[in-house]
């Protein structure tokens, strides 16, 4: 069985003609879990959640979302599901309060009373034309949109592109005190990980339409160590377990291990020459090592 | 209650709460009694998910920090409170390891680890001195 989860994805993959853009993307969402869905621009992010929402047709694999087909059911994926798209562009012409009434016929399950405590707390100008918003109260409104139909399940694309840190922050409030408080499962997409690591229960990382990493978000940052060696002659630090990267450079290496056990650092102390650094890397650079490191391959040993 | 968080730090994020509530209650910013925020709380004014307040909250619990005090949440316990002397002295052994094994690795004398331990105790006898009325 497939759907404890919220959100199951199974060996998805899509094309735009020869274009692979996602390679067998398997994910688990966690019913009332924060999950960020961390990549590049360009790595498959927007692509895997128009699928969620039956927008695109896969090529192979499948999902459910809340236990329901995407593929084969998107009308009711797209009811039970709360989605705000990246940079959602909305009526301009329309005013606040139009197009609160405009999508509220979409939506059977709508909350009116809902809504008017969220224009409150979102400070939200009801008269104004929705091209006069600043990009926080557009955000806002977009949140408010994909929130009033009170969903279980709640999809954000890269919700927080071009705000200012102020409003990155009050943003992020919100996803802790309206969704998470509240039991609601959330499937959050960005590319910077400094900025999902609070928030998030369980992180994965795309790069180039395949899942690098997925793991709890605590445990990200604790097992990853990097070493600073001078190597000895011949010695291959390519070869040792769970390496994401080697740089060399000036006759020191640079080695980024995944986990780290005692095993390792012996293994490595053989391998060395002088003494060697041990030290925990900050979130950009664990993304980094997860994007571009090189695995150890085409490595040559030193 | 007043935490900050470093984003761009290598400690993660649930490590960086507890070691700066841990320092107010040393320091005696937080009394025994003082009534903390609830994990829904704190989650939201921080920003931080829930579940990560809630382990800072439980291994804060565990080491005898704080307690659940029926009807009005959770406070900052008494120093020691309830706990043996030998307790007490494994906690505080099994953080001073870490302190040991980055010595030796930075290659500093046991001598000049301990002077840099007593500074330590100094340090904060006198931010805990201070801050009492």
């Amino acid at each position: 069985m497939m759907s404890e989860n919220a959100i199951s994805i199974r060996d998805l993959c899509f094309s735009y003609g020869r274009k692979h853009v996602l390679d067998h993307v398997s994910l688990e969402v966690r019913q009332g879990s924060v999950f960020g869905f961390l990549g590049c621009n360009g790595a498959g992010k927007t692509t895997t959640i128009q699928l969620l929402l039956g927008l695109l047709k896969a090529r192979s694999g499948q999902c459910l979302v809340g236990g329901h087909n995407p593929q084969t059911d998107p009308m009711t994926v797209r009811q039970t599901v709360g989605y705000m798209a990246e940079d959602q562009t909305m009526y301009g012409w329309m005013r606040v309060e139009q197009i609160i009434r405009w999508s509220s016929t979409l939506y059977p399950t709508w909350e009116a009373d809902y809504v008017q405590d969220l224009i409150k707390q979102f400070d939200l100008p009801v008269k104004a034309r929705v091209k006069t918003l600043s990009k926080g109260q557009n955000t806002r409104l977009a949140l408010l949109l994909a929130l009033a139909h009170k969903p279980a399940i709640v999809i954000l694309d890269d919700p927080t592109l071009g705000l200012d840190p102020i409003a990155r922050k009050a943003f992020l409030r919100h996803v802790i005190t309206l969704l998470q408080a509240e039991g609601v499962t959330v499937f959050f997409s960005s590319h910077l990980l400094y900025e999902i690591e609070p928030v998030a229960d369980t992180i994965a990382i795309l790069d180039r339409g395949r899942i690098v990493k997925t793991g709890h978000t605590d445990q990200l940052r604790e097992s990853i160590r990097r070493f600073i060696v001078t190597p000895k002659p011949a010695s291959d630090l390519g070869k040792l377990e769970h390496v994401l990267d080697v740089t060399q450079q000036d006759g020191q290496c640079l080695v980024t291990c995944e986990v780290v056990t005692d095993q390792t650092r012996l293994a490595i102390r053989a391998m060395a020459d002088r003494e060697i650094q041990e030290c925990a890397l900050n979130l950009d650079e664990i993304f980094e090592a997860y994007v571009i490191g090189n695995h150890g391959r085409e490595v040559a040993p030193c | 209650m007043f935490v900050r968080i470093e984003p761009s730090s290598s400690v993660p994020i649930y490590r960086q709460i507890i070691d700066q509530i841990r320092y107010q209650v040393a320091t005696g910013v937080l009394q025994p009694g003082d009534r903390v925020p609830s994990v829904r709380a704190l989650a939201g004014q921080l920003a931080v998910n829930q579940n990560t307040i809630l382990k800072v909250f439980n291994e804060l619990r565990n080491e005898k920090i704080l307690r659940v005090e029926r009807g009005s949440g959770t406070v900052v316990a008494q120093s020691g409170q309830s706990m043996t002397l030998a307790e007490r002295k494994k906690t505080v052994a099994t953080l001073l390891r870490e302190g040991a094994i980055q010595a030796i690795q930075l290659d500093i004398p046991k001598e000049q680890a301990v002077d840099l331990l007593q500074m330590e105790y100094e340090i904060i006898l006198s931010e805990k001195k201070r801050s009492q009325p």
